[in-house]
């Protein structure tokens, strides 16, 4: 017999009593404004936050937010500041030294800051091996809750996707607060 | 005397070192706190969890096999293994067939649990942890103390020490954000350079074949941004339902390990890259035997965040490494249990029976409750200690009869100390730190017989 | 309404004096009150030591004691919850458990039974509140501080019916003082370390007492503070709410 087929014959064996799916009997946290929760939120989660205002260049947004970068990364159109586009890189590793990646969310979750981003580059490297981070979101995409995100139509449609809420952070070493633990070390997300 | 016990009091005998190690488990704790109460629907929300955890642990064999299905029509290959050794030989073959030197791995206790680590390395793989804690202990040469928080044990000035040694750091500079930039820029070429990516697994997503990876510093993404093969290694409990039943757990796990609103990434992987292989091994271990246990399946709910262990008022002031089995607090207690009662009985006695874990628990698993039923079974199972035991049948046959338990009473007073079977062995304990209580002049009863109360 | 008292092992040979408080406080509402003789012990110290079965008799024994009474009231919450949680169990092959149904402890009786919004008492000190972790998280008598439920407290708004007193609640407000029953002895050193630490956080309150509803956790307490001979002492509730105008015991 297989360990597989060993594993599940024991499961099989030892079941208990099936229980019933609960159904959900609360009604989860939900926020009045929704913007200025986002960005309260996110915050907490030790981001910044910037809203693109009609007639504003993002590019100009994001060239104020880090006047020092000399390597910005983005495959996105409309990003004109980029100085390199990763998508056209052979190794992934040449992404090391990055000082901004500009990449773009699909949503954001009020209750915790999350922004999901899925893979839409050649390697998602990109999204945790630059210094900075900015990810544009569309401000009318915010869900309340955890609940709501998993249950949006499209969710499931990714080969790789992550929730990133704020910079890369540790509290390892004497549960002292620090920012830059391997990801990047500021996240901006930008409202348009 | 238990094993916890003597290790608990080597631990307290530096007494600003356990201060300091159990304000700052208090703290992550009082983070946990505020989160919870941030929510409303808080305990409802761990009713739920708790609820849909007995469904799927219910459904076990169904979950996986959805799991399994999706997850390879995803192009991802899936192994099964019986027990850590078989767990520790297939992660091996797949390192060999594509000739793997150099493995960066993020934290995974199931890796512990199987020993995966020295396993590898006994075979000419480096294995490094690339979780900043994590990285710590390996350089230190000791198994992590806590299961989220794994070098919470350690002070700042040790750390600056081993990495003065290990990273060349600044003399003498035990500043945190230095140290962990230190590493950063250390592990960067690790991550680099690694030809095998491995992660565990937080959540298995058996409706869509995802698996979810939570961590805070991206080390779990950074890791298998390069190799060409990721393993992912995770424990049959880990598969959940679907996305509906993934959203209880993911509001709920931050909040309770380490008091944040969310890990900073929620990693979810579905297909490898093109050129890239992704591997998942599903490990039994033991945990089929544990659906078999009816006062002890709850463990099965277990999302190893770690709050029971961070409110534990006898973990914070004994530390991880005064626990036997490689799980420290009540987790550790209930589930060494379940490994081997013969080896990891000694854990048993670390409980004051305060019931907070039960209370912290997101899975309201009834930790608490099942340290007690287990102290129950131990005379059954021949390990009962002595000492209690003598006590305890003491105890018995003194107040099942009350003319003795009473002259007890007098006969101590006269005396001046407790009746001998009070005083016996390690009773006389109680005199470390504490003055033993006097005996009233007279008992309530005789006040009572005298008329006295009623006065 | 026939009230039978519940006096625990150590209450009875150490602290008979939070009995006598009991009876005064509680026949001071008009309640009828009785103590059935020779009460031992309730069964806990065995059955969290890990002898359940070696409290078989005394449970026995407790259920015969206390058959004829409405109502049985003891000064002790960790007691009084071991006999509602693990009696019906326990007596399962031996007979029905009727007692559990019928035992409160002493101020869940005063809160939830009597309802008494009114005392006669006068207690003019600082008192910090012990909140035990039984009485807490088992017996419901505060909302404990992990659960996320409306903040209520039995001993709370008892004290606030005494004149002259002022309440305090120690920083870290149910932490575990570690007395345990036999965990006091077994994990001494663990045990200790705890009951300083809980002592020295009821102290930093300002407090002259400890007070609360488990005699065994302010046993443990009052050894250390005896020991150290630190600034504080410890005292029953009932015996504050107990306390009158003239009244001679402090």
């Amino acid at each position: 017999m297989s360990s597989r087929d060993d594993i599940l014959a024991r499961l099989q064996a030892h079941a208990i009593t099936p229980e019933k799916r609960p159904e959900m009997d609360f009604k989860p946290l939900a926020f009045d404004n929704p913007v200025e929760q986002f960005e309260r939120i996110l915050k907490v989660a030790g981001a910044n936050s910037l809203r693109l205002e009609p007639g504003q260049d993002v590019n100009d947004l994001i060239r104020t937010a880090y006047p020092e970068a000399r390597t910005i990364a983005s495959n996105l159109p409309g990003i004109t500041c980029a100085t390199v586009n990763p998508d056209l890189l052979d190794d992934p590793r040449a992404l090391d030294g990055t000082d901004v990646a500009v990449i773009r969310g699909e949503f954001g979750v009020l209750e915790n800051g999350m922004v999901w981003v899925k893979q839409q580059t050649r390697y998602k490297a990109l999204f945790f091996i630059s210094e900075a981070l900015v990810i544009l979101l569309d401000r009318r995409a915010l869900v309340n809750n955890m609940h709501e995100a998993y249950a949006r139509p499209d969710f499931d449609d990714f080969g790789y996707g992550c929730f990133i809420a704020g910079p890369s952070k540790t509290a390892d070493i004497e549960q002292a607060l620090v920012i830059g633990a391997h990801g990047a070390r500021a996240v901006t997300v930008i409202l348009e | 005397m238990s094993s916890h016990a003597k290790a608990a009091e080597k631990f307290i005998a530096d007494r600003e070192r356990t201060a300091w190690h159990d304000q700052a488990l208090y703290f992550v704790r009082e983070k946990r706190d505020r989160m919870a109460q941030g929510v409303p629907e808080w305990e409802a929300l761990r009713e739920m969890a708790s609820r849909m955890k007995r469904h799927t642990i219910s459904r076990l064999g169904y979950y996986l096999e959805m799991f399994e299905r999706h997850a390879t029509a995803n192009g991802v290959h899936v192994h099964w293994a019986k027990d850590a050794e078989e767990h520790n030989r297939i992660v091996y073959e797949i390192i060999q067939k594509h000739g793997g030197k150099r493995l960066v791995k993020s934290k995974s206790m199931l890796a512990e649990e199987c020993g995966l680590t020295p396993y590898l390395e006994a075979r000419g793989v480096e294995a490094v942890e690339s979780d900043l804690g994590e990285r710590i202990m390996q350089l230190m040469g000791t198994p992590p103390s806590h299961i989220v928080l794994p070098a919470i044990h350690v002070k700042r000035e040790e750390v600056g020490k081993v990495f003065e040694r290990e990273l060349n750091t600044e003399l003498d500079n035990s500043d945190p954000t230095y140290l962990t930039h230190a590493a950063r820029k250390s592990l960067r070429q690790n991550f680099l350079h690694a030809d095998i990516a491995m992660t565990g697994v937080n959540f298995a997503v058996a409706s869509s074949g995802a698996f979810v990876v939570c961590t805070n510093e991206g080390n779990a993404d950074m890791g298998t941004s390069f190799p060409k093969v990721h393993i992912a290694i995770m424990g049959l409990e880990k598969v959940v339902p679907d996305y509906d039943a993934l959203a209880l757990y993911v509001r709920l796990l931050a909040r309770s390990a380490t008091g944040q609103p969310s890990t900073t990434y929620t990693s979810h992987y579905k297909k490898p890259v093109e050129g890239q292989e992704m591997h998942i091994v599903i490990v039994d271990n033991g945990r089929s035997d544990i659906l078999a246990n009816a006062a002890h399946v709850n463990m099965l709910k277990c999302l190893r965040c770690g709050s029971c262990i961070n409110t534990c008022p006898v973990y914070r002031r004994t530390g991880g490494y005064s626990y036997s089995y490689f799980i420290p607090g009540p987790v550790g207690i209930n589930l060494g249990m379940l490994k081997s009662p013969e080896k990891y009985a000694g854990n048993l006695s670390a409980c004051t029976l305060c019931h907070s874990c039960s209370n912290v628990c997101p899975a309201k698993i009834d930790l608490a409750e099942q340290i007690y039923r287990w102290r129950q079974d131990l005379d059954g199972m021949h390990l009962a200690s002595k000492e209690k035991k003598f006590i305890d049948k003491g105890l018995k046959f003194v107040m099942e009869r009350p003319s003795l338990f009473y002259a007890a009473i007098k006969a101590g007073r006269t005396a001046e100390h407790m009746p001998r079977f009070v005083l016996y062995n390690r009773l006389d304990a109680w005199g470390i730190g504490r003055e033993l209580p006097d005996f009233a002049p007279e008992t309530f009863n005789a006040l009572w017989k005298k008329g006295k109360v009623k006065e | 309404m026939k009230v039978g008292l519940f006096i625990p092992c150590y209450v009875n040979a150490v602290y008979p004096q939070v009995g006598v408080a009991s009876y005064r406080l509680l026949t001071s509402l008009g309640v009828d009150v009785d103590y059935p003789l020779e009460q031992t012990c309730c069964g806990q110290p065995m059955a969290n030591g890990g002898f359940e079965k070696d409290a078989l008799r005394l449970a026995e024994r407790m259920e015969q004691l206390f058959e004829k009474y409405d109502y049985v009231v003891g000064p002790s919450a960790s007691c009084v919850v071991f006999v509602k949680e693990h009696y019906p169990q326990l007596l399962h092959k031996s007979g029905h458990a009727c007692l559990s149904s019928r035992i409160y402890e002493i101020c869940e009786f005063l809160h939830d039974v009597l309802k008494v919004n009114k005392l006669d008492a006068y207690f003019p000190h600082k008192v910090s509140v012990h909140n035990s972790c039984h009485g807490l998280r088992l017996l419901h008598l505060a909302s404990p501080s992990e659960l996320v439920e409306p903040r209520y407290s039995v001993l709370k708004d008892l004290l606030s019916l005494v004149e002259g007193i002022e309440v305090f609640e120690p920083k870290r407000v149910d932490e575990c003082c570690g007395f345990g029953g036999m965990f006091s002895v077994e994990e001494a050193a663990t045990s200790v370390c705890m009951g300083q630490d809980k002592v020295r956080d009821h102290i930093s309150t300002g407090a002259e007492y400890i007070t609360g509803a488990d005699s065994s956790c302010l046993m443990h307490m009052e050894g250390i503070i005896r020991r150290e001979h630190l600034p504080i002492k410890t005292l029953h509730v009932v015996e504050i709410l107990a306390s009158r105008k003239q009244s001679s015991h402090l």
